[in-house]
């Protein structure tokens, strides 16, 4: 070797030994930290989990839920096990809370508006309570103009709201959601003189008649349903229950059913009474009022009713005795039958062909719930509490203030409302919302609340299931931000406004509040009363349950009766009307809440947004079914973007070819197409409450969500639409393999 | 060796190119055997020889968790003021201790014992074995800077579970999960 060669081979050998010591000691940095604490927190172990009982806030049902709480924070959440509502089950929106606590779009702490229509500028919390508590001094003693607006709360927080307007002197307290059951309340109220939601016991049921409720994704109370629809199915004894769902689209309800009954939109109710006059005039019914039946369901012979509800006269019949003759049968009204402006009458058809088939509080049928209302708290008067009064209060200047709480009328009110216009005229708009939604950008003053994993509070299930189910909800982690409870935040407008008011409210905390409040519960129920030798046991066991319910093997029977006298002024006379002349606007349009967003409020979670829709696999975005066949002939292919108007506005959305819905009618879901709501949902997609009318059922107030026909033109605009599935035929591979019952009887044992 | 013309070039390419590997081969060994800081200094010149040797403190004493938890816990700051608000204050590493304290800010130890994320490696199962701290972690009781004495390699551990035929103890999933 030359010498030359050798020195080369030297640098080159030294090199590489520099080479990879230094890469070595890159790729191993030195000094991870191990942090210890300063002072321990009580009840931590570090690496051991502690697991906080709580309630889900994500939508009504009220499902009790477990957070996994790790070094104070919180990393899941589940169904409570011992809970009677979920039963240790949650669904995906439940699961999806954690993003809210997480969001990284949350509001960090109290904002005020510089100036009418310009921007918003932190500020401190004593600055903002001032700003709040001097604003409500301002108002007139006599008619003070204050205005509150929640949701359907029920539990503690509803009784201290309703508290704090009455120190106020205040009447107008408004609770408002999209979704907010108002017409199954009145139609309960009625016609089976019911003042709560019942419990459907679809566990038990050997029939399940569905008119529309998707309660696999959204309607009512989806977790235990869906969990006592799977027992009905297949976990029961003898025979597997049948399903047979009413709805013009299929839901993810529908496409489990053993039937699906397209029904024309509209007359969902009419089909339903022409069953009952079958059952009635048939001799199933078993009262004593079989003739005052038959003169009021004279008018919907299943012959009539054929003709109108385009289902045919000899299938009517067949689904009529075979819900007569199937015991229990249950039939359950959801958003097909309660979403028209007559949506009342159409629940109220509901029950009385529950009635006429003998399942009023039965086991497996309609069992009523026993009183669980917290008291002191206000149940919205159907007549007045609307948010269409609040809004013409509001456009007529008789609201000086409003206060604002996870709410988001400007988003779920029908565009045709003009939410925005009326509440531009109020003077003054508080938002104690923790994220910045429609409605909290319209504010004047953000005093952002806890979610409920940061705070306290409670909830009484409605429905419960046939026993009231109380659900406790205790701070599972410290607040992440620098919000406050909604309860703590009143109670410091109440000391801020001095007087009467603070007199009236004299409680330092909310937990403070909700700890009497229970105390109040314990001495006058006897059932929780004998539960706890003393109070602090009674309370401390509750927090770790999440709850207070009691292990009724039977639920509590009480007769339910639906009168041919009282029901029968309330039963649908027609069909639903629909805005729109048919030959200009050929479509019914149906609107139904997505499984992930709900009325829109899942949206901000990017777990939800990401999550296939059940049906169509769209992720990310709006979209409108067409029947293929009406695709056909309107030339629009899947993806392409279309118009849809309606006589009240309109909305641009990409096609999704659905064969499971009549080629008469369109579909949508709701939840898209937020103008602020954070970065994951604003500017995506768009809000098919924008061609909704104004128009409500006029006993309840519920918004009548599907009461417009539209026309769709093709849309050259540009869109995209993300979805799983790469198509929906098999194209031979045999993915899903069936067979008929029939089939299956007859084919030999060790086959399966 | 005398070749000329484009082989012998090419010859002499790959023969640096494999003294080249070689050489970063054992450079970056020799780093992760003999530098990659098995005995890195701390904040405190903390002495387990005092503590568990001279003074016999048990090891449950400051690190409380380790029969309960994943982690063994490293004794938090309030722990330590315990009993050195009173003894040998006059030191100048008990002082910095009483300056943490003072600031409210907690000790920032460098870690010895680190496992990449992908392992989940439970104290408390170890304990409940009747495996002693040592076993691991060597004679602490005689060291003055805290040192690690076991690589902590995956050959190591499965070594380990080998011999003592822990159930399911080759399995991937009793250690990445």
């Amino acid at each position: 070797m030359k010498r030359r060669d050798f020195l080369k081979y030297l640098g080159i050998g030294a090199g590489g030994l520099g080479a990879g010591f230094v890469l070595g000691k890159a790729s191993n940095p030195p000094g991870a930290k191990l942090i210890p604490y300063l002072i321990p927190p009580e009840d931590v172990i570090p690496g051991v989990a502690n697991w906080y009982a709580g309630v889900c806030t994500q939508c009504n049902a009220g499902c009790g839920t477990i957070v996994r709480v790790m070094e104070g924070r919180a990393k899941k959440i589940e169904g409570n096990p011992l809970h009677p509502v979920s039963r240790g089950k949650l669904c995906a929106r439940g699961q999806a809370s954690l993003q809210a606590l997480y969001n990284p779009d949350r509001i960090k702490g109290p904002m005020r508006r510089i100036s009418k229509g310009g921007d918003f500028t932190g500020i401190s919390w004593e600055e903002g309570l001032e700003i709040l508590s001097g604003n409500l001094a301002k108002l007139d003693k006599d008619a003070p103009g204050l205005y509150m607006l929640t949701p359907p709360l029920r539990g503690h927080l509803n009784s201290l709201v309703n508290g704090f307007m009455a120190a106020f002197g205040s009447p107008d307290y408004f609770q408002y959601e999209l979704f907010q059951h108002r017409n199954l309340i009145a139609a309960n109220r009625l016609s089976a003189s019911l003042s709560e939601i019942p419990y459907y016991d679809i566990e038990n049921t050997k029939f399940l008649l569905s008119f529309g409720a998707d309660f696999s994704s959204t309607w009512l109370s989806p977790v235990n349903m869906s969990y006592g629809y799977g027992r009905m199915r297949q976990g029961g004894q003898g025979k597997r229950g049948r399903l047979v769902s009413v709805e013009p689209r299929m839901s993810l309800t529908g496409a489990n059913a053993d039937e699906w009954v397209p029904a024309r939109p509209g007359t969902e109710g009419i089909l339903a009474l022409s069953m009952a006059y079958e059952i009635v005039s048939q001799g199933y019914y078993r009262g004593a009022d079989g003739g005052a039946w038959k003169s009021v369901l004279a008018r919907y012979r299943p012959a009539e009713a054929a003709k109108i509800t385009d289902v045919g006269e000899e299938r009517i019949k067949r689904i009529a005795r075979e819900f007569a003759e199937t015991r229990p049968s249950l039939a359950i009204g959801g958003e097909c039958v309660a979403s028209y402006e007559n949506g009342v009458s159409g629940l109220v058809a509901v029950n009385v062909l529950n009635h006429v088939a003998g399942n009023m509080g039965i086991k497996g049928g309609v069992v009523p719930n026993s009183e669980g209302f917290v008291e002191g708290a206000r149940r919205p008067d159907l007549k007045t509490d609307r948010i269409s009064t609040l809004l013409k209060s509001a456009s007529e200047g008789r609201v000086k203030a409003l206060i604002v709480y996870n709410t988001n009328p400007l988003f779920t009110a029908p565009k045709a409302l003009d939410a925005g216009g009326s509440l531009s005229k109020i003077p003054f708009i508080v938002s104690l919302s923790s994220f910045m939604d429609s409605t909290t950008a319209a504010a004047d003053l953000i005093l952002p609340s806890h979610t409920s994993l940061e705070d306290w509070g409670d909830d009484f299930a409605e429905p419960a299931v046939g026993t009231p189910v109380y659900t406790m909800n205790q701070p599972a982690v410290s607040p992440v931000f620098d919000t406050k409870g909604a309860g703590d935040i009143l109670l410091a407008a109440a000391r801020g406004a001095g007087g009467r008011v603070a007199d009236r409210l004299k409680w330092n905390t909310f937990e403070a509040y909700l700890r009497e409040s229970w105390q109040g519960l314990y001495k006058r129920n006897r059932a929780m009363a004998s539960s706890a030798p003393t109070f602090d046991e009674f309370w401390s066991r509750t927090l770790q349950n999440g709850g207070w319910w009691q292990e009724a093997e039977e639920p509590r029977k009480r007769a339910v009766y639906v009168s041919a006298s009282g029901a029968g002024p309330h039963l649908p006379q027609s069909p639903s009307r629909f805005e729109g002349d048919e030959k200009e606007y050929p479509f019914y349009l149906v609107l139904y809440p997505h499984a992930g967003h709900f009325d829109g409020r899942g949206a901000n979670l990017p777990w939800l947004q990401e999550t296939p829709d059940p049906m169509t696999s769209v992720v990310w975005g709006g979209w409108i079914e067409i029947n293929p066949k009406t695709a056909g002939g309107l030339g629009v292919k899947e993806g392409d973007m279309v118009t849809v108007d309606s006589p009240s506005g309109r909305v641009q959305l990409p096609v999704y070819l659905y064969p499971g819905i009549r080629p008469d009618t369109v579909a949508m879901p709701i939840g898209q197409g937020h103008t602020e709501y954070g970065r994951y949902a604003k500017g995506r997609g768009s809000n098919p409450l924008d061609m909704v009318p104004a128009k409500e059922d006029g006993i309840s107030g519920e918004i009548a969500l599907n009461s417009t026909r539209v026309k769709i033109t093709t849309s050259d605009m540009s869109g995209e639409m993300v979805k799983m599935e790469g198509s929906t035929k098999e194209l031979g591979r045999e993915i899903v393999q069936t067979v008929s019952p029939e089939e299956f009887e007859k084919m030999p044992k060790d086959a399966v | 060796m005398n070749e000329t013309g484009p082989i012998g070039i090419i010859k002499k390419l790959v023969s640096f190119a494999v003294v080249g590997a070689v050489a970063f081969f054992v450079g970056y060994r020799i780093q992760g055997r003999y530098f990659s800081g098995r005995t890195p200094a701390q904040p405190i010149e903390f002495s387990h020889r005092i503590h568990a040797g001279d003074n016999k403190i048990p090891c449950m004493y400051c690190h409380l968790y380790a029969d309960k938890s994943r982690v063994a816990g490293v004794p938090n700051v309030k722990r330590c003021m315990g009993c050195h608000a009173v003894i040998k204050t006059q030191s100048p590493e008990i002082q910095k201790l009483a300056a943490y304290w003072e600031k409210k800010e907690p000790v920032p130890w460098v870690k010895v014992h680190n496992l990449p994320d992908h392992v989940y490696f439970p104290h408390k199962r170890h304990i409940k074995a009747g495996l002693e701290c040592q076993q691991c972690h060597g004679d602490v009781a005689s060291m003055k800077r805290i040192t690690r004495v076991s690589s902590l390699t995956m050959g190591w551990c499965l070594s380990c579970h080998t011999k003592r035929n822990v159930k399911n103890g080759r399995d991937c999933w009793t250690c990445h999960i």
